[in-house]
């Protein structure tokens, strides 16, 4: 094409028509704010364009004149959309787009714009391209945790239904073998999992007396095992004990079902046995464990010196919360803000006075707090709590 | 480790060494997190560096804030550009508005651009509604947002008649969605950030309610910017508690403050938050802080970053509105208001030790050059922690009812003795911001004001 190679828009009779808009940096005196010395070239591609925008046209000339602009600033969304318009009008064969926006994606890593527009393209195609998992799993290996792709990726994922797709559970298991703690490619394996069910019906991971969500049981203990084994690894990786959590709350389990699992991360080194008692990831094992196994732990328990994850520690509280041993939690979140996590001391502070609220009836005011979400009505305007 | 000096600086040992607890195993997480800790301690540390001067740290160990270098930056950053930063073309107005806003909390008077200003959004407003990032741009919700807040932040009759109040509703009802939040534009993605961006401007410019157009989807009809809405933020929090770009996307610091303020805009304080799990929405806001960096990250195993100071930072308030509610009394906050949720300390040592960068401007983290976003979101955030904003159930002080308009802050250092204030001195602190809109006080009521005097008399068309 000719029109590819240093383009140019004055002198070219293919683009004799065109009276170009150049550009308007405001009336009244004094320079514009934030004002850019654009290169000749850029400018000139600029005002070409505004001409062409302006009058509507799709053709075979404007979509070069994008691609031209893009090459030099990829942040132009503007651009971007009028591409768009031009390939949906002209009918534009959309593999060959997709051809040429590879290799701009490359080049531009952190540029939303492009991740919009492929799934722009992608959304006008019956099935998306039997390359497309392997070109995100590269593009991922540049940049793990770039949102803009994964955004891209949960899109696709649920516009063409490939929540069940083997491929995308297995680039999240390679991801996570890479890297235990990607944020990004846990929260991907929870949307493969339960993200169909909670974009059609709304249902999010909330619990705590709220609406009775059915979730498949199986698939709920199979992410347990996978958390906590994942947390062996490393348990100071708050990536497993968030997701061990979301299903705990998704599934309305108790997390007393948790507790010898979370005290092996707050026990004497010496006194207990990794490969033995501490298998709680087994999948038929849904009841707390044994009363006496239990009070064994509590001997062991050791929250001074023998702390190997402060995310175990901030689970035991809410743990102990639970049923019932409100000074066990208490101690609980004292050593959390005063050794394991002191920039939170705010927080744990917080947590402890929650304690306090349930044990003291007369404090009504928090006790209205709590429970303000719940006690005001639906679209209750301007109702106060306090 | 090292015996250490004692110093006669009071830094607590949390801020000066890696945390107690630490994993063996290695990652590419792992490895740039221990970089990043190895990058902000010796900045944390340096009072008690004797290389350094005694004298250019407070007596908690803090460095002053270079209020003069920071607005030397702002100014500059508002003139021309070389043609390498070609890439802001489609960002001029969110420069104006960083610049504007952070050359504010400095103290200094913004007024004086007021010209400048409408001349450089005039030529980017079009005719079918809202503002492009530029001179033949479409219209976005982003530069829309950050014009409507320039021009209310240097103020002024002409500067806001330069909006055509009009045209912007009807563009904001051709973005409003079925699924009940707002395209950024025409054409462009769905997320949180077009749902904040849509209900700042909508409640400054006092547009109607309605929608231009009712929007018949397969559940029924919406007939108002908000319908859907409250819905469609919820279904953004993730299972970690935090709030997402859009529903299935990972928690993110930048939409949490998004969705959260857009909450706030709806219904007051107390009620806003009522559609999320607050448990876990705490618990993962709170985890977003580092020690020993001080710093917010935006998400679960991501590294500190000055601007989050703004979007994990600017959360907080707005919560402890919801747990704490409304003051009766009209402008005292109580005792409870005055202890955070978060470690104030640690961020105003982050942001004042890691993020000042040595040629004026703030920064990301100490190996980041400065830039007028970083400089404007991290200095918001400096401002929030040295303030306390609380909602007032009514005040005589103001004309307008509003609920958004109720936000008030005083001065932690009027409040209690210095000491409890924080570590910064008392000469560094900053103005006050709204806590939803992200600009003064005054001037968010002031154009919200001359809105109300506006026409609102608009027709709404069902096409159906
Ligand atoms: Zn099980
Ligand atoms: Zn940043």
């Amino acid at each position: 094409m000719a029109y590819n190679h240093h383009p140019s828009y004055s002198d070219n009779p293919l683009w004799s028509d065109i009276t170009p808009i150049p550009l308007d940096e405001g009336p009244g005196p004094g320079p514009a704010l934030a004002s850019i010395a654009y290169s000749p070239r850029y400018s000139t591609a600029m005002s070409y364009l505004r001409a062409v925008m302006a009058s509507n046209e799709y053709s075979e000339r404007a979509l070069s004149l994008t691609g031209d602009v893009i090459s030099m600033n990829p942040a132009h969304y503007t651009v971007w959309l009028y591409r768009a318009k031009i390939i949906r009008e002209m009918g534009k064969e959309i593999h060959e787009e997709l051809a040429w926006l590879e290799g701009v994606s490359r080049k531009s890593l952190k540029n939303y714009q492009i991740w919009h527009h492929r799934q722009t393209l992608m959304s006008s195609l019956p099935s998306p391209p039997a390359t497309e998992a392997e070109f995100l799993t590269k593009i991922l290996s540049l940049d793990s945790k770039n949102y803009h792709v994964w955004t891209y990726r949960q899109w696709l994922v649920s516009h063409f239904n490939l929540f069940d797709s083997p491929t995308e559970l297995a680039a999240v298991e390679t991801l996570l073998r890479e890297d235990v703690r990607n944020n990004s490619a846990w929260n991907h394996r929870w949307f493969l999992c339960f993200g169909k069910d909670e974009l059609e019906s709304g249902q999010r991971a909330k619990g705590g007396g709220g609406v009775v969500v059915v979730v498949d049981e199986d698939l709920v203990d199979r992410e347990v095992a996978f958390a906590q084994d994942k947390i062996l690894l490393a348990p100071q990786n708050q990536s497993p004990w968030n997701y061990l959590r979301g299903l705990y709350r998704k599934a309305g389990r108790s997390l007393a079902d948790l507790r010898s699992f979370a005290e092996q991360f707050a026990a004497t080194q010496g006194g207990h046995d990794d490969d033995d008692d501490d298998d709680d990831d087994n999948d038929d094992e849904h009841e707390a464990a044994p009363v006496e196994r239990e009070r064994e732990r509590e001997q062991e328990l050791d929250l001074e010196e023998g702390v190997r994850s402060s995310h175990a520690l901030d689970l035991l509280a809410d743990i102990y919360a639970a049923i019932g041993e409100r000074e066990k939690a208490r101690k609980v979140l004292e050593v959390l803000g005063r050794r394991w996590d002191p920039v939170r001391k705010g927080y744990w502070d917080y947590k402890a006075g929650l304690l306090l609220d349930d044990e003291d009836e007369d404090e009504e005011k928090k006790e209205e707090e709590e429970k303000g979400i719940k006690a005001v009505p639906e679209g209750g305007q301007g109702v106060a709590v306090a | 480790m090292a015996e250490v000096i004692p110093s006669i600086f009071s830094i607590p040992l949390h801020f000066t060494r890696p945390p107690s607890v630490h994993d063996e195993l290695t990652t590419q997480t792992s490895v740039a997190q221990q970089d990043t800790i190895a990058e902000c301690l010796p900045f944390l540390t340096s009072a008690e560096d004797a290389s350094q001067s005694p004298f250019d740290f407070n007596e908690h160990g803090v460095p002053r804030l270079d209020r003069q270098g920071h607005i030397d930056f702002l100014h500059g950053s508002l003139r021309e550009f070389p043609a390498a930063f070609v890439a802001v073309d489609a960002s001029r107005p969110w420069m104006v508005y960083w610049a504007l806003m952070g050359l504010y909390l400095l103290g200094e008077d913004v007024t004086c651009y007021r010209e400048r200003v409408i001349k450089t959004f005039a030529p980017m407003q079009n005719a079918s509604g809202g503002f492009g990032g530029g001179h033949g741009q479409y219209s976005h919700l982003a530069g829309t947002y950050a014009v409507v807040l320039s021009l209310a932040l240097v103020g002024g009759e002409r500067a806001y008649s330069l909006i055509d109040r009009e045209n912007m509703w009807k563009w904001l009802g051709r973005l409003k969605k079925a699924n009940g939040g707002f395209e950024v534009c025409e054409g462009g993605e769905v997320d949180v950030r077009g749902a904040y961006c849509a209900m700042v401007i909508i409640v400054l410019l006092n547009l109607p309610f309605e929608l231009p157009s009712p929007i018949h989807t397969k559940v029924g009809t919406l007939s108002t910017f908000q319908q859907g809405l409250e819905d469609y933020l919820a279904k953004c929090q993730t299972l970690e508690g935090g709030i997402s770009g859009g529903p299935g996307n990972e928690a993110h610091g930048a939409y949490a403050f998004c969705a959260i303020a857009c909450l706030c805009l709806m219904n007051e304080p107390q009620i806003a938050l009522r559609s999320l799990d607050l448990p876990s929405l705490l618990s993962w806001l709170s985890s977003r802080q580092y020690a020993p960096e001080g710093g917010f990250a935006g998400r679960t195993n991501k590294l500190v970053d000055g601007c989050y100071s703004h979007w994990v930072g600017g959360c907080w308030p707005l919560i402890e509105g919801f747990l704490y509610g409304p003051r009766t009394a009209l402008n005292r906050p109580t005792d409870r208001m005055l202890r955070s949720l978060y470690s104030n300390e640690g961020l105003t040592r982050y942001i004042l030790s890691c993020c000042q960068a040595r040629t004026g401007g703030l920064r990301d983290k100490p190996s980041k050059s400065a830039d007028s976003y970083h400089t404007c979101y991290t200095l918001a955030g400096l401002s929030s922690v040295q303030h306390v904003h609380f909602y007032v159930h009514q005040d005589a002080s103001i004309s307008s009812s509003t609920h958004p308009f109720r936000w008030r802050s005083l001065p932690l250092c009027d409040l209690v003795s210095s000491s409890a204030a924080g570590v910064y001195d008392k000469q560094d602190t900053l103005q006050p911001l709204h806590p939803l809109f992200v600009i003064p006080h005054d001037a968010a009521q002031r154009l919200r004001n001359w809105s109300e005097g506006q026409s609102t008399g608009w027709t709404v068309i069902d096409q159906t």
